[in-house]
């Protein structure tokens, strides 16, 4: 039930807008200080009605008053007088008794206005029977106790009223502050709840537009996706604007890429006639080579020179494989593995390169990984590609840290690649995923974190890159955890 | 005496196999990878030729010639090179190149370019 409720309140924070949120707390606040207005209204007028009856029952009480103190003449100076004025104001109190009998009733119950009635119309009837009789003792004491009974009860009502009165006003007085207490703390918490509704917002949408400013579109319109309850409110719609602007950003961006590219194609071409110069002449000297002093070589030259030539084709075959793979950013081919294997796997491409630079790798993998969707061949890609770079960051040795680890939200697996290289200098680091973009002069393409960023990308995954200089470089691979039921 | 050749190139396959041609030639050839080293060899040991890379690494082919422009005048300089913009043919013609050779480099080609610039 309370569950219920709950998820119902879920459900309606999601549906309405912070206008219609702030009108409806208003509303509340509203029905309670009404309700608290009315309940006050009510309780006064109980207290007024009880004040205005304590005021008639004191002159009634006055008459008693007088009544017996006719009644206390009559027995000192035995005046007849004294005996009538005794009736005449008892005879008034019981008129006025009847006349109000049934407010009277309403508030005395009807058991001690029957008393009273009663002990008055006694009291009366005995008076009677006195100035019938003067000399009859009999009627004298049961007057004088039915005097006192009268005096007594109405004495005791209005004590019991007073009573009554007081603690009416004394409750009213705690309900009022009470009731202060509550609408204070309503509003506090309203303020509070709307503050903390709207700043946290605020806060998402600070960073999206910081993302924004700094040009990572993609992760931009990730981040809504990645929000689970997304509330359709004023600032939702605006998140979503904003992560929709990021999208648009992103097309043009891309738009804009490939026209940097068409752009740089011409710097590139000259490069590559360069970088394929090279080896395309060494395997014509090679062969030419091969075939003017063929005879005069031995089985063992032979086969050296056709190794030469076997070498400058591979090295032509890896310019023109990193060439198409950042001409066209090939559609990953996605199978579900196991990521500390393909870890593990780009690791033995670079053992030996890694040996020879004096570096020593250290792997921190939990004993047990989700399970991602990726192209294996494009990860290792990456991998060896920051590997590479770590190299040649720590041409003196040093140490690599690969940690593995699943992030709090279970939704990514982040990979950490760590140096203890030289860094990057923080003017180029925001630059260093641009095309083009190369520290390394005629040895660099600028191609490969480029393509890396792309790559990952395409995985639905983050890449970004933290450098202290002198102190290392981390890169940060985060990808998104395979979930089966996801699948089609 | 053989006449005696430097070769420099970056390049370790150009190295080997102009050594092997000109050796089997008759010269007596030194090769560097490392320009640099090449240069310091230069200081030390007058040639009757340098065969060089126009472009390398640290020390490049235009500064070889004018090194050895400057302490022997009488050296002939041959460079190679892939793809030779018309300001440094011009400034390395000044500077008394004998030769460009274009890459890729033919083994005719060089026997009979380096037979021209010692003249034998």
């Amino acid at each position: 039930m309370k569950n219920k409720l709950y998820l119902y309140l879920k459900e309606l924070n999601k549906k309405l807008s912070i206008r219609q949120k702030i009108n409806f707390a208003i509303l509340f606040e509203a029905t309670i200080i009404a309700a608290i207005s009315i309940f006050i209204f009510l309780t006064v007028r109980t207290l007024l009605s009880k004040v205005k009856f304590v005021e008639q029952f004191d002159n009634i009480n006055i008459y008693f008053l007088e009544m017996r103190k006719a009644e206390k003449n009559y027995f000192l100076y035995h005046d007849i007088n004294s005996l009538i004025e005794a009736y005449n104001k008892g005879k008034f109190v019981a008129g006025e008794l009847n006349k109000n009998r049934k407010v009277l009733i309403h508030i005395l119950t009807k058991k001690i206005y029957n008393t009273l009635n009663y002990t008055l119309n006694n009291y009366l009837t005995t008076l009677q029977k006195i100035k019938r009789s003067p000399k009859d003792k009999k009627y004298t004491s049961s007057l004088r106790e039915y005097g006192h009974k009268l005096t007594d009860l109405s004495i005791h009502l209005i004590k019991r009223e007073r009573k009554k009165i007081n603690k009416i006003i004394h409750h009213v007085t705690l309900m009022i502050l009470m009731s202060l207490f509550g609408i204070f703390l309503a509003h506090m918490l309203t303020w509070r709840y709307f503050s903390y509704v709207l700043t946290k917002k605020l806060i998402k949408m600070k960073k999206m537009t910081n993302e924004v400013a700094q040009g990572r579109f993609h992760e931009v319109s990730l981040i809504q996706s990645k929000i689970k309850d997304n509330v359709q409110d004023e600032v939702g719609i605006v998140i979503t604007a904003i992560s929709k602007m990021a999208k648009e950003l992103e097309k043009r961006e891309e738009q804009l890429l490939q026209a940097k590219k068409l752009v740089s194609l011409g710097v590139l071409i000259s490069g590559v006639a360069h970088e394929l110069g090279n080896p395309l002449n060494n395997i014509s000297m090679l062969s030419e080579g091969f075939l003017t002093y063929y005879d005069s070589l031995s089985d063992e030259e032979k086969k050296k020179f056709m190794q030469d030539i076997q070498e400058q084709a591979d090295r032509i075959k890896k310019i023109v494989r990193n060439l198409l793979d950042f001409s066209r950013q090939k559609k990953p081919e996605l199978k579900v593995c196991k990521l500390e294997e393909v870890i593990e796997k780009s690791l033995a491409l670079v053992e030996n390169q890694l040996k020879i630079s004096n570096i020593k790798v250290h792997k921190n993998f939990p004993s047990s990984l989700p399970n991602v969707q990726i192209d294996e061949d494009q990860i290792q890609q990456v991998l060896v590609n920051l590997y590479t770079n770590a190299m040649q960051a720590m041409s003196k040795g040093g140490d690599l840290f690969i940690d593995v680890f699943t992030s709090d939200t279970k939704n990514n697996i982040i990979i950490k690649v760590r140096d203890t290289g030289i860094g990057i200098n923080p003017e180029t680091l925001p630059h260093i995923f641009d095309p083009f973009f190369t520290t390394k002069g005629t040895k660099g393409t600028g191609l490969g974190l480029s393509v890396s960023y792309g790559i990952i990308r395409q995985h639905n995954g983050k890449i970004s890159v933290e450098s202290e200089q002198e102190k290392g470089t981390t890169f940060t691979i985060e990808l998104p955890v395979y979930q089966e039921n996801k699948e089609e | 005496m053989a006449k005696s050749i430097i070769v420099i190139d970056d390049e370790e396959i150009v190295c080997k196999m102009t050594e092997m041609t000109l050796t089997k030639e008759g010269y007596e050839v030194e090769t560097f990878v490392d320009s640099r080293k090449a240069l310091e060899r230069i200081k030390e040991k007058k040639f009757d030729l340098v065969i060089t890379d126009l472009k390398m690494e640290d020390v490049d082919g235009m500064q070889i010639l004018q090194t050895v422009n400057d302490l022997y005048p009488d050296t002939k300089v041959i460079m190679i090179t892939a793809y030779a913009t018309l300001d440094t043919a011009i400034e390395a013609l000044r500077k008394r190149v004998f030769d460009f050779f274009p890459k890729p480099i033919r083994i005719k080609e060089l026997k009979k370019t380096v037979k021209e610039a010692i003249g034998e």
